[in-house]
C-alpha cells in the first residue's frame, strides 16, 4: 500500500510543480525572461486567497477568484515596471540586459516577500481547501483535497494546450516564441502577445499558488525554495521546452515523494538537487532544450 | 627600430622567396555544419609578397574559409599547412601566435579601453604572470598607430572615433605582431570612396612588406583592382582561379552573378494609372552605428508595378527594405499610399500592406507549412483564409504536397516558396522580396519565377524585388534601378539596363 | 607605472581614506567597529564578484557559494579537530579554491544564463547540505565555533581593514595590469581575445580561482570573527544579492567601488534598523531602483561625468 501511496502523493506533488513550472517556461520561451519573483506571486495569490476567507468572508470559490486576479496583476506590474523598464534602457549594454533582469526581479520577489510578512506575518497560512473530505482508492486514504488540485492542475495545463495550439490567438503566441521578427513581419503587434503571456502566466502561477495553499499551506518563507524549485525543474527540461518542464516535474515530484517516504522528509530536496547538478554537467541544456 | 628591421627583412626575403614556396597550403578543405556543406573540397596556395582575392555571392562560403584558417572554426576535413606545419584544428590563439592575423569584418573594439589600449593588447603576451608589459610595447603601439594613421587619436575610447578609423585600428590590431599571412575579411563595407582608396594603399603596403594577403568581399571591382590572383566560389567551391580579368570573364562565375541570358517583359511607366506613387521614397539615409549603409537614396514604385533593385550584397538592398518595413529608422521621408510611414511600428506597417520575405526568411521551423500559412491569414475570417490558402496551393503545388510538414525540414526551394505564400497570405498591397534566388537552383528559380509571372498577370499586387541574380531580377520588372554603396547609380527600363549594365556589371 | 600611480589624486584620497579608517577605533564605539569589520568583510566579497564580472564577465549569482565553503570548511575543522585558528583558514580557503574550479568547469563550456544558473543551483545545493548534516553544520540554528582570532573589537576591526585594503590592491592592480587587460577583452569578445591570441580558457579559470580564494578566505576570517556560520546569516541568496547590489551601487568594473558600495549598503541597513522588519524591504526597494535606473552606480555616474 505504501507504493500506491507514493504513487498518489508523487502525482499531486508533480502536477503541482507541473503547474508551476509550465508557467515559468512559458514566460521565459516568449517573452525571454526568467523570472525570479516566481515564488512570491505564487505565494502572494495563496495569501490573497487566504485574506478573502478569513478578512473578507468570501467563499472558497470567489477566494480563489481572488487569488488569481492579484497574482496577474502583480504579473502585469513585474512586466511593466521591472522588465520593461530594463529591456528599453539604453544605460545598459545588451549582454548584461539579463543579469539585471535576474537581479530585478529578485529584488522585486523580496520586495513582495517581505511585505506579505509585513502586513499578513510570516506564519503559515492554509487556504480554506474547496473540496473536503476523504477518498479511499484501493484502500489508501487520500484527502480529496488532494485529488482535486491534481485534476484542476491537469486541466490547466489541458486548457493552456489547447489554447496555444488550437486557437488563431494561441498560434501566434507559440509562433512568437519561435520568431518574434516572424510574426511581425505579419502584421501582429509583439507588445500584445507579450501582455497576453504576461497574463497567462499570472493565472497559471496565481492559481498554482492557491492550490498550494490549500494542500500544503504558504508562508512568507516559501518564496524562495518555490522559485528555487521551479528553477530547477526548468533547467532540468530545458529552458523553454514545455514538454520537458512537464517531464521534469514529474521527475522531481516523485523523486521528492520517494526520498520522503523511504529515508526521510527533511532530506527530499538532496536527490533532485544533485539530479541538477548531474545535468548541468552532461547535458547543460536540459533535457529537451533548444538552444 | 626592431619591428621595422623585421619587416625589411622579411620583404627582402619574400622577393627572394617570391615564385618559389607558398606560406599557406590548403588542401582538401572541407567544413559541414550539419547537414549543410559550407566548404567542400577546397584548395588553395599563398605566397609572401601575394594578395590572393576570394570573390562568391552571400553563402558561397569565403567567410567560413578564412575562420578555418585562423582556427575560429574546426574543418571537417583537409589539411591547412602554414610554413609547413600543420595547423588545421589548432585553437585560433595558437594559431594566431603562429603569424596569422584577421581583420574581423565588423569592428570589434573593446569599447571601454582606449585606442592606445585596444592596440597594445594585441601586442601582449598570453602570460599569467606578465603583470606588466616591457617598456618598449608601448612605443611599439605608438609607432604601429602611427603607420596606419591613428597616431593622433590614440587617447580616445571607440565610440568617439569615426567609422574609417574604427576599421584601422582593426588592421592595427591585425598586423600588431607583424603575422606573415594577413587575412582580410570585407574591408570595404562601409567606406566612402576615398576611404576604400586609402585602406587599398594600406593593404598594397602589406603586399610591399612581404606578408602574405587573403581578400574577402563582396565588391568584385574593388578586389579586382587589388588582388594579384582570384579564386571565385559558389556553394563552397572553386568555380574560377586566375587573374581578375580572367575569372570576371570566365562563364561559370558570370553565370554565378549574373544569371544566364536576359529577357524582358516590361510595361512602361505611363501605363500606371495612380496620380501618385503607392510608394514614395525620397532621399532616405540609414546608418548602423557609424555605417553609412544608405545614402540620400530615392525611388518610387506605382500601384500594379514591379520594380527591380539590383545590386551585389552589402550593396544595401535590405537596409532599404527594412526602412521602409519600419525595422530601422532613417532620415528622409517614406510615403505609403499618400501618407508618411514614420511613426508607426513594422508590424503596423505590415497590417497597412506592405508585407515583407527577408532574406532570412523567418519561417516558423517546428511549425507546419500549413499552419505557417494560418497564420499569415490571421486577420482574414476562416473562409477568406481557406480560400486564399488554396489559391496558394495552386500557385505553388509542392507547398500542397508537404502542407504537413515542418517548416524546418524543408529544402531551401520550398522554403523561399513557403516564405513569398505566407506573406501572400496576408493579402498584401506591396510585396518586398529580398534575394529570393539566394542558393537555389536554377530548377527552382524557375518554378518561383513562373509564380512571379502568375501573380503579375492575374493579381493587382505590387512588388518591390532586391535581387544580386540579375536573370531573376529582370523578366518580370517593369523598373529597374542599381543600388551600388548605398546609393542608387541607375534607374531605367530592363530593356535598357541589359544594353548598358550586362557587360559592365560585374 | 608606479610613478603613474603615485601622480593620480585618487590614489591620495585612497590612502587619506585608509589612514582615517585605521584611526577610528580611538573614536568610534565598539558597535560601531562590529559593523565596520563586517562591511569591510563583505566588501572584499563584492570586489571578488567584480574581478569575476566585471572583467571575465561571468555572472555569479552565488557568490555565497564560495565565501560559505570557506567559512563551514573553517569553522566545522576547527570544531571537529579542534586544530589551530590558521590552519582552519587555509583548509576553509583551499576548500573554496577548489570550490571554484568546480564551478568554473561547466561555466566555461556554457554560454548565456546557464552559467548563473548553475551559480544559483549551487547555493540552494549547499544550503540543503547543510541542513541535510545538521550535526556536523549546525543546520538551520547554525555553526559555533569555540574559538575566535580576537574578543577586541579594534583588533577585529584593524584586521579586517588590513584584509580589505591588501585584497583591495592586488585586485586592483590585477584590474589594471596587462592580465586585467587580456582578461576585460576575454570577457568582453572571446572570439577577437582567441584570433589575437589569448588562451581565454585558461585566463577565465584564473580569474575564477583568484575571486574563490578571496572569498573563501574572507569567509574563514568571518567565522572567526562571528564565533558563529548560519546559512541565514552567509548563504542565503538574499546575502548572495547584497554582495551584488553592492557591486553595482559602487559601479561595476571598478574594484574599489564594491567596497565603497558594501560600506553604503552595511550603513544603510544600520540607519533602517528602527524601522524594525521594514529594514529588508526598503533596501530592497531602493536596491531595485538603483538597478532599474543608476545601472552604472556611483563610480559610473562619475565617470559617465568626467567623459562628457
Amino acid at each position: 500500500m505504501l507504493s500506491l501511496q507514493i504513487l498518489i502523493d508523487g502525482f499531486a506533488v508533480g502536477a503541482l510543480y507541473a503547474l508551476g513550472a509550465t508557467g515559468f517556461t512559458l514566460i521565459f520561451g516568449v517573452s525571454g525572461v526568467l523570472n525570479l519573483s516566481h515564488g512570491a506571486l505564487m505565494v502572494a495569490a495563496a495569501v490573497a486567497a487566504w485574506a478573502a476567507g478569513s478578512d473578507l468572508g468570501m467563499n472558497s470559490y470567489a477566494g480563489a477568484a481572488f487569488g488569481i486576479a492579484v497574482a496577474v496583476v502583480l504579473a502585469l506590474v513585474t512586466y511593466g515596471f521591472v522588465v520593461q523598464p530594463i529591456q528599453r534602457s539604453r544605460a545598459i549594454r545588451n549582454e548584461e540586459r539579463e543579469i539585471f533582469i535576474l537581479t530585478a526581479t529578485l529584488l522585486w520577489g523580496i520586495i513582495i516577500q517581505e511585505l506579505i510578512a509585513y502586513f499578513f506575518t510570516s506564519n503559515a497560512k492554509t487556504v480554506v481547501p474547496i473540496i473536503a473530505g476523504v477518498v479511499d482508492i484501493f484502500g489508501v486514504r487520500t484527502p480529496a483535497n488532494e485529488i482535486f488540485t491534481a485534476i484542476v492542475c491537469w486541466l490547466a495545463i489541458a486548457l493552456l494546450w489547447l489554447l496555444v495550439n488550437r486557437t488563431r490567438a494561441g498560434k501566434a503566441v507559440l509562433a512568437a516564441s519561435m520568431n518574434a521578427r516572424g510574426v511581425t513581419l505579419l502584421g501582429i503587434e509583439l507588445s500584445w502577445i507579450y501582455i497576453a503571456v504576461w497574463i497567462i502566466y499570472g493565472v497559471l502561477a496565481g492559481l498554482a499558488g492557491v492550490l498550494l495553499g490549500m494542500f500544503l499551506g504558504v508562508s512568507s518563507y516559501s518564496v524562495g525554495p518555490l522559485t528555487g524549485s521551479a528553477f530547477s525543474i526548468v533547467v532540468l527540461g530545458g529552458l523553454g521546452s514545455v514538454t520537458g518542464s512537464l517531464i521534469a516535474a514529474y521527475v522531481v515530484g516523485y523523486i521528492e515523494t520517494l526520498t520522503a517516504y523511504l529515508i526521510s522528509p527533511a532530506y527530499r530536496f538532496i536527490p533532485s538537487l544533485l539530479l541538477l547538478v548531474a545535468v548541468m554537467y552532461v547535458r547543460p541544456h536540459g533535457l529537451l532544450g533548444r538552444r | 627600430m626592431k619591428a621595422e628591421t623585421m619587416i625589411r627583412e622579411r620583404a627582402e626575403t619574400a622577393q627572394g622567396k617570391a615564385a618559389t614556396e607558398p606560406c599557406l597550403i590548403v588542401k582538401g578543405l572541407t567544413k559541414r555544419f550539419g547537414g549543410l556543406v559550407a566548404v567542400n573540397n577546397l584548395d588553395l596556395t599563398l605566397k609572401h609578397g601575394e594578395i590572393l582575392g576570394l570573390i562568391g555571392p552571400n553563402g558561397s562560403g569565403k567567410s567560413t574559409v578564412m575562420k578555418l584558417i585562423i582556427g575560429l572554426e574546426r574543418p571537417t576535413s583537409g589539411s591547412i599547412l602554414l610554413d609547413g606545419e600543420e595547423v588545421a584544428g589548432l585553437p585560433s590563439h595558437k594559431i594566431a601566435r603562429k603569424g596569422v592575423g584577421l581583420i574581423f569584418q565588423h569592428s570589434r573594439p573593446l569599447q571601454r579601453q582606449t585606442v592606445f589600449e585596444n592596440i597594445k593588447l594585441a601586442l601582449l603576451p598570453d602570460s599569467l604572470l606578465k603583470l606588466f608589459a616591457d617598456p618598449e610595447v608601448d612605443e611599439r603601439t605608438r609607432a604601429i598607430a602611427e603607420s596606419v594613421g591613428l597616431g593622433t587619436v590614440l587617447d580616445r575610447r571607440p565610440a568617439t572615433l569615426p567609422f574609417a578609423d574604427l576599421r584601422k585600428l582593426e588592421l592595427a590590431k591585425a598586423i600588431a605582431r607583424n603575422p606573415g599571412v594577413v587575412l582580410v575579411d570585407e574591408p570595404f563595407a562601409g567606406l566612402t570612396q576615398n576611404e576604400m582608396a586609402a585602406f587599398a594603399d594600406l593593404i598594397r603596403k602589406f603586399r610591399a612588406e612581404g606578408r602574405a594577403v587573403l581578400l574577402v568581399d563582396h565588391n568584385v571591382k574593388s578586389v579586382a583592382a587589388l588582388a594579384d590572383r582570384v579564386i571565385a566560389l559558389y556553394l563552397g567551391e572553386r568555380v574560377a582561379e586566375g587573374t581578375a580579368d580572367e575569372v570576371m570573364r570566365n562563364e561559370t562565375v558570370r553565370r554565378v552573378y549574373l544569371g544566364g541570358e536576359i529577357q524582358t517583359h516590361a510595361r512602361p511607366e505611363a501605363s500606371f494609372r495612380d496620380t501618385e506613387p503607392l510608394l514614395q521614397v525620397k532621399d532616405v539615409s540609414v546608418f548602423y552605428a557609424k555605417a553609412q549603409a544608405l545614402e540620400g537614396v530615392s525611388l518610387h514604385v506605382h500601384e500594379r508595378e514591379f520594380v527591380s533593385v539590383v545590386g551585389i550584397n552589402g550593396a544595401g538592398k535590405t537596409t532599404l527594405f527594412n526602412a521602409i518595413a519600419g525595422f530601422v529608422p532613417f532620415s528622409g521621408e517614406i510615403a505609403w499610399a499618400g501618407a508618411p510611414l514614420c511613426g508607426r511600428s513594422a508590424a503596423a506597417i505590415a497590417r497597412g500592406g506592405i508585407v515583407q520575405c527577408p532574406e532570412t526568411r523567418e519561417l516558423f521551423g517546428e511549425l507546419t507549412v500549413r499552419e505557417n500559412l494560418d497564420l499569415g491569414g490571421q486577420r482574414l475570417t476562416r473562409a477568406e483564409s481557406d480560400e486564399q490558402r488554396s489559391w496558394l496551393f495552386d500557385l505553388f503545388p509542392i507547398l500542397k504536397d508537404r502542407q504537413r510538414q515542418n517548416a524546418a525540414t524543408l529544402s531551401g526551394g520550398e522554403q523561399q516558396m513557403l516564405t513569398i505564400a505566407r506573406a501572400l497570405m496576408t493579402r498584401p498591397r506591396l510585396l518586398i522580396l529580398d534575394e529570393p534566388s539566394l542558393g537555389l537552383a536554377p530548377v527552382i528559380l524557375e518554378q518561383i519565377s513562373g509564380a512571379l509571372e502568375h501573380l503579375r498577370r492575374t493579381t493587382s499586387i505590387t512588388v518591390l524585388l532586391g535581387e544580386q541574380n540579375v536573370t531573376f531580377a529582370l523578366p518580370q520588372a517593369d523598373r529597374v534601378y542599381v543600388l551600388e554603396h548605398g546609393r542608387f547609380i541607375w534607374e531605367g527600363s530592363p530593356a535598357r539596363f541589359a544594353e548598358e549594365m550586362g557587360t559592365g556589371y560585374l | 607605472m608606479l610613478g603613474r600611480l603615485v601622480a593620480a589624486p585618487l590614489f591620495w584620497f585612497a590612502v587619506a581614506a585608509v589612514a582615517v579608517a585605521a584611526l577610528l577605533p580611538l573614536w568610534v564605539s565598539g558597535y560601531v567597529l562590529g559593523l565596520l569589520t563586517i562591511a569591510y568583510y563583505f566588501g572584499v566579497f563584492s570586489m571578488s564578484w567584480d574581478l569575476l564580472f566585471g572583467f571575465a564577465n561571468e555572472v555569479n549569482f552565488g557568490p555565497t557559494f564560495l565565501l560559505g565553503l570557506g567559512a563551514y570548511t573553517a569553522g566545522i575543522v576547527d570544531n571537529r579537530f579542534g586544530l589551530p585558528i590558521w590552519i582552519c583558514i587555509v583548509l576553509g580557503t583551499l576548500a573554496a579554491i577548489i570550490a571554484g574550479l568546480v564551478l568554473a568547469l561547466p561555466a566555461l563550456r556554457v554560454s548565456g544564463p546557464y552559467f548563473s544558473l548553475t551559480t544559483v543551483v549551487a547555493v540552494l545545493i549547499l544550503q540543503n547540505l547543510i541542513v541535510v548534516f545538521a550535526d556536523l553544520t549546525g543546520g538551520e540554528i547554525g555553526l559555533t565555533v569555540p574559538d575566535v582570532i580576537s574578543i577586541d573589537a579594534a583588533t577585529n576591526y584593524w584586521l579586517a581593514l588590513g584584509f580589505m585594503v591588501v585584497s583591495g590592491a592586488i585586485l586592483f592592480t590585477l584590474s589594471r595590469s596587462a592580465v586585467g587587460l587580456i582578461l576585460q577583452a576575454s570577457g568582453q569578445d572571446k572570439l577577437q581575445a582567441g584570433a589575437l591570441g589569448f588562451n581565454v580558457t585558461k585566463h577565465k579559470l584564473v580569474a575564477f580561482l583568484i575571486s574563490a580564494f578571496f572569498s573563501g578566505l574572507g569567509g574563514a576570517l568571518l567565522v572567526f570573527y562571528m564565533g558563529t556560520a548560519s546559512v541565514s546569516a552567509l548563504i542565503d541568496v538574499s546575502i548572495g544579492v547584497q554582495i551584488i547590489i553592492a557591486a553595482v551601487l559602487g559601479g561595476r568594473r571598478t574594484i574599489i567601488g564594491a567596497a565603497i558600495g558594501s560600506i553604503f549598503l552595511i550603513g544603510l541597513t544600520e540607519a533602517l534598523r528602527p524601522t524594525g522588519e521594514l529594514a529588508t524591504l526598503i533596501v530592497s526597494i531602493i536596491a531595485l531602483l538603483v538597478v532599474l535606473f543608476f545601472p552604472n552606480g556611483f563610480f559610473g555616474m562619475i565617470a559617465r561625468r568626467e567623459r562628457a
